[in-house]
């Protein structure tokens, strides 16, 4: 066909043209709910209703959320630059959706006789491609930030930018400690390698640190001073409104199912359960998204829980606390698979 | 398919590299740099290289150019572009000098990748990349770099490590030469030990810079 190495693998194109809509849609449709959860649980945490007015017990809300920003006017400040502004939510969304793809949600499966495995692609390098896209997802924070022409959102972004950096190096050691013990990188490598205990257990340093990393990644509380409301009014995207900062916004809480989805994936055992039960292949992903929801809601507890913390005490605490216990966490980790091995 | 995504990636690398000579504004070129190394990832990935490929996003693209964003954000926006002020340099003394070390570095770099370039033959152009092998251990996947590094390349592998530590600690030291690494005005970091103050302790007080002993 070419002089070129050929792209291939084991499955036929229409398949794999059909797994990227299902999954795009599968994200699209776990926002909003992943949205009314967050509203309703802060509500009862606050100890109030939360949305009750649009539909049936407030279900619909994120729908009129949705639907207003979509209609609303896409302002934008006469300061700002017109194409990097109008890229920049781009980049984050572009970048959430094809980190969603990693996750497995099972494992392969005889669909109409052909193989089809749960997942967007089993990359040979696995974690490798989460960080690569982790790393251009910082891009559009920076250039929203940096292209709006406004002091808040600049201060943002470059907070944004700092606490990336901090806190990427103990995600990528907090997963290097995993990769040890199961000695592959591919995703669904590691799930099957969980079959005796999942790696929460003897990886439990491990699954502190990348969880608490994984906050910061996403910019959640109480790590979330890129958009803190008190200071930056609402940091890298005070700027934009309508459906750029639908984008924005859909993208930050796909990142949270996308780190829910690597912690089920890497430490809760992906679509395994416990006690040796093996349900029918097609319960697996139901068995992925409810763990993914557990972690969803860790993530919700959390903000209604602690506040904010000070910026310097961000940048001390990935660098003095989280990334020693994470290089101690590998190194014991690959000294006892050595002397056991 | 290949060849198309070749030429789009081939044409990201050569606009990137141009505009990152060509642009006024630094942070443009930054950006055109970006886009330029991004899209030779996608180049390591049409040869099979996928952890070469991940590792040039993440080191260059993720870490490295963040940096580089980071300054120039910061520092940039100055009136006068990079040329300009380099065209000013040129009248400035010494200028024939460094034009003339300028000169033989670019011509020393250009024959060396002459020599790189005519002494494959240019056979790498006409063929093909590596075949497709499944398998934990096949061409290019990070089992099989990993095993290179620690049994054929160690030497080289430890030399680079060792050069990396030393500018490491090198940067840190000459930070704190400069007065960099001061802590501001006496307060203190958090360290592994405060997380065995008692609950409750601490929490004004480290707002006004001061810590309950």
């Amino acid at each position: 066909m070419s002089s070129l190495a050929l792209v291939g693998y084991f499955e036929p194109w229409w398949i794999q043209v059909i797994k990227g809509i299902v999954i795009f849609a599968v994200g699209l449709q776990l926002v909003p709910v992943v949205l009314i959860a967050e509203r309703k649980l802060l509500g009862r945490f606050q100890g109030r209703y939360g949305p009750n007015r649009v539909g049936p017990y407030g279900a619909l809300q994120p729908l009129a959320d949705i639907l207003k920003l979509l209609t609303k006017e896409q302002s934008r400040p006469s300061t700002s630059i017109g194409l990097l502004f109008a890229i920049a939510p781009l980049i984050s969304i572009l970048t959430a959706v094809a980190a969603f793809a990693i996750i497995p949600f099972g494992d392969t499966q005889d669909i109409f006789g052909t193989k089809v495995g749960l997942y967007g692609v089993d990359v040979s390098i696995g974690p490798l491609y989460l960080f690569a896209f982790g790393a251009v997802a910082f891009y559009g924070i920076m250039l929203g930030g940096w292209s709006s022409g406004s002091k808040y959102s600049f201060l943002g972004a470059m907070r944004g930018a700092a606490q990336l950096i901090s806190y990427e190096v103990s995600q990528g050691l907090a997963l290097v400690g995993v990769i040890i013990t199961a000695q592959t990188l591919s995703l669904t490598g590691i799930v099957t390698a969980q079959k005796g205990m999942w790696y929460f257990i003897p990886q439990f340093f491990g699954f502190l640190v990348f969880l608490v990393a994984g906050f910061a990644e996403t910019n959640r509380a109480p790590f979330d001073l890129t958009e803190a409301d008190a200071e930056l009014v609402g940091g890298y995207n005070t700027e934009f409104g309508g459906g750029r900062f639908a984008s924005y916004y859909f993208a930050e809480y796909l990142n949270v199912l996308v780190v829910a989805g690597i912690v089920t994936t890497v430490f809760l055992g992906g679509w395994l359960l416990p006690f040796g039960i093996h349900p029918p292949g097609f319960l697996d992903p139901i068995v992925v998204l409810f763990k993914m929801s557990l972690i969803t809601f860790l993530f919700i507890w959390i903000r209604a829980t602690l506040p904010r913390l000070r910026y310097d005490q961000l940048m001390s605490f990935g660098w003095k606390v989280l990334l020693p216990l994470a290089t101690l966490n590998t190194l014991v980790t690959a000294i006892v698979v050595v002397a056991t091995h | 398919m290949s060849a198309v995504l070749f030429f789009i990636a081939a044409i990201g690398v050569i606009s990137g590299a141009v505009g990152v000579v060509v642009l006024r504004n630094p942070f443009y070129s930054v950006l055109a740099l970006v886009a330029h190394l991004l899209s030779l990832a996608v180049l390591f990935l049409l040869l099979r290289a996928e952890f070469v490929a991940a590792v040039q996003v993440v080191v260059y693209a993720g870490a490295v150019m963040v940096l580089y964003v980071f300054v120039v954000a910061y520092v940039g926006g100055e009136s006068d572009s990079l040329g300009e002020r380099l065209r000013g340099a040129g009248h400035g003394p010494g200028a024939s000098r460094l034009r003339l070390g300028g000169a033989i570095l670019a011509g020393a770099l250009l024959v060396e990748l002459l020599i790189a370039l005519l002494g494959t033959g240019l056979e790498a152009i006409g063929g093909y990349g590596a075949g497709y092998a499944p398998g934990p251990e096949a061409y290019g996947t990070p089992a099989y770099i990993g095993k290179l590094l620690l049994t054929r390349f160690l030497l080289a592998f430890e030399i680079a490590s060792f050069l990396l530590l030393i500018a490491a600690v090198g940067g840190v030291v000459l930070a704190r030469r400069r007065g960099g690494l001061e802590d501001e005005d006496g307060r203190e970091a958090l360290t592994p030990l405060d997380l065995l103050r008692p609950r409750g302790t601490g929490t004004m007080a480290e707002g006004v810079g001061r810590r309950p002993s």
